[in-house]
Parts: C-alpha cells; structure tokens; sequence
C-alpha cells in the first residue's frame, strides 16, 4: 500500500467546538485503522478567540506534525486569514461560501499586529482586504478553495433553528467524506463523542449524512482511503498519560491550584478518582480512590501534597511555571526533610504570565535550581504520552526510593497533544516500596547508620519523630551543632550517587539510531518523534543522523553525554527557548559546548518540517543558529 | 498508663512567656483525653510558636513560615484518623499565613488551630504583628504601629471554622478544657490565646489581660452550640458569637464563642464523592503487590479505549 501522510488544520473560534470536531476526525480515522496525532493551539479566552488543531493521519507511527497542510478546514474567517500561508499546491480549503465577503477590518478577534502583517502581505500582492483577496492569495499558489453554504446545507438536514452549533461537525465530517473514510466509522464517532445524549446524536448523525451526500454529489473526493487493521487503543493526550501514569504507580493523593496547561491532569484524576482492581483469585473489584484537593493557591497545594506524603501516601502536585515560582520555598522543604513528593511542572511560555497557553521549555534551569539551599532531587523530562505515563510511575518509584523532590517536565505542545498509545501494561511498571520503619519507638527518622544515605522513612500515624525546616540531628530535632550538620548534608547528597548507581541509562539518557552519524541532534522534550522523523528524512538524502536523546538532568548522565558528545561529528541543539538551556546543562557538568542551534520561542508547536529546513542550512549553508516561526 | 507527652528536649523560651501556658495546657489535654501519640500530629509554622511540636511527645512536623495549615491539611485528608493540632504565631497566622488561615475555615478539615497570640514577632525582635493595635508602641518598635488590627475570633467566624474560642495562656485550666472540646470535635477550630511576650510586649502584659478577661461561660444563659436539635437558631448564636468577638477593648471574653455541629467536615464532604473514603482513606491504601501496580488502567480508564 502507498504511503499515507495527511496533514489538516481545522479552525475555528474558541469555544466553537473546535475540541469536538478535532476528537470526530481523530476517532474516524483510528476506527479506519489510521495513526492519527493532533496539537492543540488556542488563545488564554473562553470564546471567540482563534483556536485550531493541527493533526497529522499514517498509516505508519505518527510522531510529528507538519506544513503545508492538505486540507484547511476554516469554522471562521479568522482561520483563512491566520494560515493563509500553511499551504501549498493542491491545498483543499473548505470554508463557509458566507465568509467571503468578510473584511480583515472586521475580523477583531485577530491579534493587532497579526492583522497589521496580513494586511501588508495582501497589500503588497495587490489582494483584497478581506477572505476574498486571501484567498486569490492562496489560489495563486496552488491551493484549492471549497465554499459550502455551511448553514444551507445543515439547514436542510436539521431544522432546530441554530444551524451553527453543528458547523463544527459538518466541517469534521466534510472532511473525512473529502478524504473518503467510510461513513459508518463516523457515525461511530458520534456515538462515541455524545456518549448516550440520543437528542444530541440524532441530528448530528443528519448532519454527517448531508456534509457526505454534499461531497459526493460536488465529487469533492480526493483520496479513498482503505480501512486498515484496527487494535484496542488509547487517544490519549500528555495531560492523560501523566494522570493515568499517577495512578498506576500507586498515586493516592494529588492537589492543585487552576493553571493552564496543568489543571487538566488533576481535571482527569478527579473524574476517575474511583479506582479498581482484581486481588488474586478474587474476581470482586476491590475499590479505592484518589483524593484531588483543590488548594487556595500553589504554596498550599504543594505543602499539602508534602503533609499527605509523610502519611506513606503517594502523593503529588501539578502546576505550571507560574505556580510552580511560588512553590520554590517548599521545594526547599522537601529537600531538607527528605519528603518522597512528585511536581509535575507543565512549561509554558514564560516569563512571567507570558504566553499562558502556548508552548516553551524556557523552566529547565529553574527546575534544577528551585528553592534556596543546597539539597538533593531529581528532574526528568517526558517526550511523548507514553512516556508521560511511564515516567509518571518512575518519578514516584524514585520519590519513595531516595526520599526528595522529584520534578516531572512535560511542555504544553506535549501536554495538548493526542496521540494514540496501546493500553499500558500496568504489570511491566514496576512500583517500588520505599524503605521503611521497624516501628520501635526508638525511631531515628534521619539515622546517619546508612551506607547508600537512604535513612528509613517514617509515618505520620505510624511512628514518632519530628521534621523541621531547621538542620536536625537523628530524631528530627533542630541542631546547629558543627559535626551533625556536616553529616546530615552528606548523607543527603549520598542519596543522589545511589540513585545514579541505581537507575538504568536507559531511563536517563539514550542514543537513538546509528551509534556513528555525520550529524548528532540533541534534544528533549516533545520534540523528540519530530527530531526522528527529520533524522529518517535526512536518511533519505544520504545524511546519516542520529538523536542524543535527553531524559535526566539532574543526576545528570555527564559521563555517557560526555562519551557521545565527544565521538559526535556535528551537534545540533533542538530546543523550545531562546537560551538553549539544555546546551547549557550540557556545558555545566561535562565542559562540551554546543554551537549549532535550532530554537523556537514564540510558543508554538515545532513542525518537521521547519526543522527539516534548519537542519539543512545548518548542515549544507554553516549556519549557526536557526530560530523558528511556524504557527498561527 | 497515660502519656506525659513530654519530650527533653530543652525549651528555650523566654522566662515568663505565655507559651508554657500553652505547652502545659495541650500536653494535659492530650493526658486527660488518652490520646495516642502515635495518632496526633503537631505542626507548627515558624516562630516561638513553631518550635513547639519539639518539645510534644507525638509525631511533629515544624514547617515554613505561615504554611503551617496546608501541612496539617495535606496529614489530615490522607489519613482522617490523625488527630491534628496546629500551634502558630499571630504573624505565622494572620499575616504570611492570612490566605491559608481563611481557606481553612472553608474547608472545615477538622485541625485544632491554637493561635499563640502576642501582638509581636517575637523571634525577629519584636515587630508588630497583624493583632496589634493601630497607634500601640511597643519598646521595641522605631515608631507607632502604622497598620489595623485583625480580630482573630471574627475572622474565624466570617471565614466558617466550626469551633471558635479564646483562651488566656495564665489560665490553663480553662484553656486545656477548651483544647479537648475542639480536639474532640469534628471540624476545624481557631481558638486565639491571649499571651504575654515578657521580652517584647511591655504594654499587653500578664496583668494587663489579669484585669481585662473574663469568661463566657460564667453567663450560665451563654449557650454557644449549633446541634441538630437547636439548628432553627443558627442565626441567633452565630450573630451572638460576632456580637462578643468584637469586644476586645475594656473587657476581653473568654471560652468558647461558637460550636456548630451541623456543618460537615471536608473529610466527610470528600467521602460523598470519593468511594470508600473514610474507611480506606489515602494513606491507608494499598498501592502494590509484589512489585506490581494494584490498578489496571484498562479498568479505570476505560473511557479512554477505542475499538
């Protein structure tokens, strides 16, 4: 079978039920055996704001999405004017025939100055200043308009009065029929999206049948995609993989204060807080329960999750950059009294409140460095949902072993986006008790008899002894004595060479692809499956290429790093900041700096292939550093 | 036989402070209700108030300035068999920890509040805290105190704690009864405790509050209890309650201003969503078995699979 490779965007004003529309196309084209991923962009507004996915459909794993887009499917003006220029020859745009007359003058949902710079784009190619003029633009370079009369078409099959609240499953279902997927598999979808509501699913079932007898009658096909071999899945997005990692790995406890993009993960956990399993032979579900805790803001939220931990509850916080700048003082906390708690930090543009709902990874510094004080923890990085929810069971396994903060980075791109994965094997996860108690009442919470710094831990209800923020002696008191003090901060820090003689390589640092390579890509974080795809592209050049892939930092690999860094021909830094902060941890603990660079920084997702393109004026033009601009 | 609840470790608070008042009067509560120190967690902030749990005979946790609340919150709600009590200072509590302090009578999560309250910063040298009076100087402070006043007992009532009461660290007999009836109740409690600070506060001194306090409970009419059976005058007693908290100038009462029995706590609250909560609380669940996971994803997220 030929390859298939689709890339769509579909737009539309927030709150417009871009979300559902998005969720139709990805369902329908799993049911029909297709890999599908889709990124979420939107605005910090509750409506009108534009808002669209961009989703990419194989038949082959799917790791990254791309420009041009195949097909442009526009909800709202807006969405013709922000991507006139994501396509490219043969684009299929489908859009309302009711937005052409609308003027850029009146779109005002747009940013100012994206405004401003559509407007001298149409001018300077002597185009008109509404959709019209846009998309003459877009026709000139190949693209292929296709006007429906959105509200004549859902009028006809429904007759409730609001013809617009299906537009979003009329431009869904358009394009799915434009693409040839059976129509059964998307009135599944509809099934499957309004769940029981069958007042919903009635007329929304009316208006697929009509957006498929459209495109068939104006023979809009383009493609007849075949169905494929479907398995039993997961369309899960980064928010899903970290809450349902959680609570494999024995979570029983999570709080939070609302932030974009974190809150969704805590959104998840309290609609499964009830949890089951089978014991043994025993084939009644035993039940249990996470409990989520909404705090009064992030200081609480992470002092709570540290109160609950030394009750031998896992327990852990979600937050993003700006919350997790108020958490610092408890970071320290953690540290010091050695409490097992996991912060999952969710970057987003920074600084400050920044660009709330748009990708970075600008908080890998602050991460390794948050709290005052010298003291131990631990900082890994996530670089797709499976590894979300695998790393999610880690960072409390790692918790309960070494007894300190571990910090958990997932980006917003990651976060908000939605691949499919293959239901997890909770029995290949191992969850790891920590050391505990004997239970006698001569308990020394902060024992200095430990050859590994590990000091059993004790429980609040359990056993008696005390924790301050002060230095303490063995049982927990404040000490200031010289002798104790030095003691104490060894065998904190001891904690950190167990952990680095104990946790696999595989779960720190990795080399994907060939070991020797012309060229070496670094990076971390979601752009991982991008990085590979670009690496198998360059293959197809003649480019051998290979990934230093990240996934520690702090007990940094710098050996291994080190080793591969020093055998690598040309290096090339792939990161969402401006300040290649992991370039710069490289430097700091192994003295190799990098000097090719490809950043991104105005919050957008990365795509192939803009990075296909930096690679190359990297590798073939001797650039040195290449900063991205995909993205509406 | 009953526990002292003493530690030795050596008390370095000022000769003459108020706080072994409140040490004497929770460590003799803690005797005469038979309480397991197994089971009581003390947490305090920072500040003299903080370095209490030290010198308890339970399981303490000495946190961070103001921060106090989320730790005792975070003990409670994983394991609601814990009997939590919180000792912290007016700064601790009503400035740095103001939000918190709030946010706690909302949630009503059944922790014992005792407000260590002596209208200074004690441990920084004497700056005022938010119980000071507008206009009062201390022999420490440069110039008058600049800021209001907080009234502990009616920010407690406005902010919904379900026990509120004050005591007077020279009566310990009156406070260590106050201590068990909130201990014993199922909800969270503020009880605000006058004291002198010896080393910094020469004007509200342990004579001064000597003349000014009086009891509430001697007005044998005074009836502070909201039970099911009395619930039609909720309003009455709650208003009562306010009524005296704002006396706080000549006179000062003492006990207890309000009880309300009728209002459930945050861990009864969450066992109406949370399946099995109270009998399988957090901390209390088993997460693992040799090794593997308890949960099986495909079960509880199986709104998640498409086939």
């Amino acid at each position: 079978m030929e390859n298939v490779d689709l890339s769509i965007v579909i737009g539309g004003p927030q709150g417009g039920g871009i979300d559902t529309a998005s969720s139709m196309i990805s369902k329908a084209f799993t049911y029909s055996g297709y890999q599908v991923i889709s990124v979420r962009e939107f605005h910090s507004n509750i409506k009108g704001r534009h808002s669209y996915i961009h989703l990419r459909v194989k038949n082959s794993p799917v790791r990254s999405v791309r420009y041009p887009v195949d097909i442009l499917v526009a909800l709202d003006p807006d969405t013709i004017f922000e991507h006139h220029e994501d396509i490219s020859k043969g684009t299929r745009i489908l859009y309302d025939a009711d937005f052409e007359t609308s003027e850029l003058s009146q779109a005002r949902m747009i940013m100012r100055d994206t405004s401003r710079r559509i407007k001298e784009m149409l001018e300077s190619t002597g185009h008109t200043l509404n959709v019209k003029g846009v998309l003459e633009y877009m026709k000139s370079k190949g693209a292929v308009p296709i006007p429906v009369s959105f509200g004549n078409v859902v009028s006809e099959a429904v007759s409730d009065g609001t013809p617009t609240r299906y537009f979003n499953t009329f431009g869904a279902a358009a394009t799915l029929a434009v693409l040839g997927i059976d129509k059964n598999y998307v009135e599944k979808v509809i099934r499957s999206v309004f769940g029981n509501k069958e007042k919903v699913i009635g007329p929304n079932i009316k208006v697929v049948d009509a957006a498929y007898d459209y495109c068939s009658k104006n023979k809009l096909r383009i493609k007849n995609l075949p169905d494929l071999e479907m398995g039993k899945k997961m369309l899960l997005t980064g928010n899903d993989g970290s809450a349902i990692g959680k609570v494999i790995g024995g979570l029983r406890f999570q709080t939070y204060y609302p932030i974009t993009p974190a809150s969704d993960e805590s959104t998840i956990l309290e609609e499964h807080e009830e949890l089951k399993w089978m014991e043994g032979e025993n084939t009644n579900l035993i039940t249990g329960g996470v409990t989520v805790v909404q705090a009064e803001d992030e200081i609480s939220a992470i002092n709570m999750a540290s109160g609950a931990a030394m009750t031998g509850t896992r327990s852990a916080t979600a937050t993003s950059g700006p919350g997790f700048s108020l958490m610092a003082e408890a970071i320290s906390f953690a540290g010091m009294d050695e409490i097992p708690l996991v912060v999952t930090l969710y970057q987003r543009g920074g600084p400050s409140t920044g660009l709330p709902t748009r990708n970075g990874q600008s908080d890998l510094l602050f991460a390794l460095h948050t709290g005052h004080g010298e003291f131990p923890r631990i900082v890994i990085s996530s670089g797709d949902v499976k590894e979300c929810i695998e790393d999610s069971v880690r960072a409390l396994n790692y918790a309960q072993r070494y007894q300190l903060p571990v910090i958990h980075l997932i980006d917003k791109n990651l976060a908000n986006t939605t691949e499919l994965v293959d239901i997890p094997d909770a029995s290949s996860l191992k969850v790891q008790e920590p050391d505990k108690s004997d239970g006698k009442d001569s308990f020394s919470r902060f024992t200095l008899d430990t050859k590994n710094g590990i000091s059993p831990i004790g429980f609040f209800g359990r056993d008696i002894f005390w924790l301050t923020g002060d230095e303490h002696d063995e049982k927990g008191h404040v000490t200031e004595d010289t002798w104790m003090r030095d003691r104490q901060m060894e065998k904190r820090f001891l904690k950190i060479e167990t952990c680095e003689k104990e946790v696999p390589m595989s779960e720190r640092a990795v080399v994907i692809g060939p070991s020797s390579a012309d060229v070496t890509f670094m990076t971390w974080g979601s752009q991982k499956g991008l990085v590979l795809d670009v690496i198998d592209a360059l293959g197809k050049k003649g480019i051998k290429a290979n990934l230093l892939y990240l996934k520690m930092f702090e007990p940094f690999p710098s050996e291994f790093v080190s080793e591969v860094l020093k055998k690598a021909k040309k290096v090339i830094g792939v990161e969402s900041n401006m300040t290649a902060q992991a370039c710069k941890v490289i430097k700091m603990n192994t003295g190799i700096g990098i000097e090719n660079l490809i950043l991104k920084y105005n919050g957008r997702h990365v795509t192939e292939d803009e990075v296909m393109d930096a690679s190359l004026r990297i590798i073939e033009k001797k650039e040195k550093v290449v900063v991205l601009k995909n993205g509406a | 036989m009953a526990h002292n609840f003493r530690t030795d470790v050596a008390i370095d608070w000022c000769p003459g402070c108020g706080d072994f008042g409140i040490l004497t009067a929770l460590t003799q509560a803690f005797t005469e209700l038979n309480l397991d120190p197994k089971n009581l967690a003390m947490v305090s902030g920072i500040g003299c108030s903080g370095k209490t749990p030290h010198y308890i005979n339970a399981a303490g946790m000495h946190t961070l300035h103001g921060r106090g609340i989320p730790f005792a919150t975070g003990l409670k709600l994983a394991n609601p068999n814990l009997k939590v009590v919180l000792t912290g200072g007016d700064g601790d509590l009503l400035s740095i920890g103001a939000g918190h302090f709030v946010a706690e009578g909302r949630r009503n999560t059944g922790i014992t509040v005792v407000l260590f309250d002596n209208q200074v910063y004690g441990l920084t040298k004497g700056q005022a805290a938010p119980t000071m009076a507008l206009g009062m100087q201390t022999k420490s402070l440069t110039r008058p105190n600049v800021f209001g006043q907080v009234n502990p007992v009616a920010l407690a009532l406005a902010s919904g704690y379900t026990f509120v009461a004050r005591g007077f660290s020279f009566d310990t007999k009156q406070l260590k009864e106050i201590v068990k009836r909130s201990i014993m109740h199922d909800g969270s409690s503020l009880i605000d405790v006058l004291q002198p600070c010896p080393t910094y506060n020469n004007i509200n001194t342990m004579e001064v509050y000597r003349q000014k306090v009086y009891k509430l409970e001697d007005d044998k009419s005074w009836n502070p209890t909201v039970n099911e059976s009395n619930v039609d005058h909720y309003e009455d007693i709650y208003q009562r309650a306010f009524v005296k908290a704002l006396e706080m100038d000549k006179r000062i009462p003492t006990g207890v201003f309000y009880e309300n029995n009728t209002i459930p706590s945050f861990p009864r609250r969450l066992n109406e969503h949370v399946k099995d909560y109270l009998s399988s609380p957090p901390a209390l669940q088993a997460v693992q078995k040799n090794g593997k996971s308890l949960v099986d994803p495909a079960n509880s997220f199986a709104d998640k699979i498409l086939q």
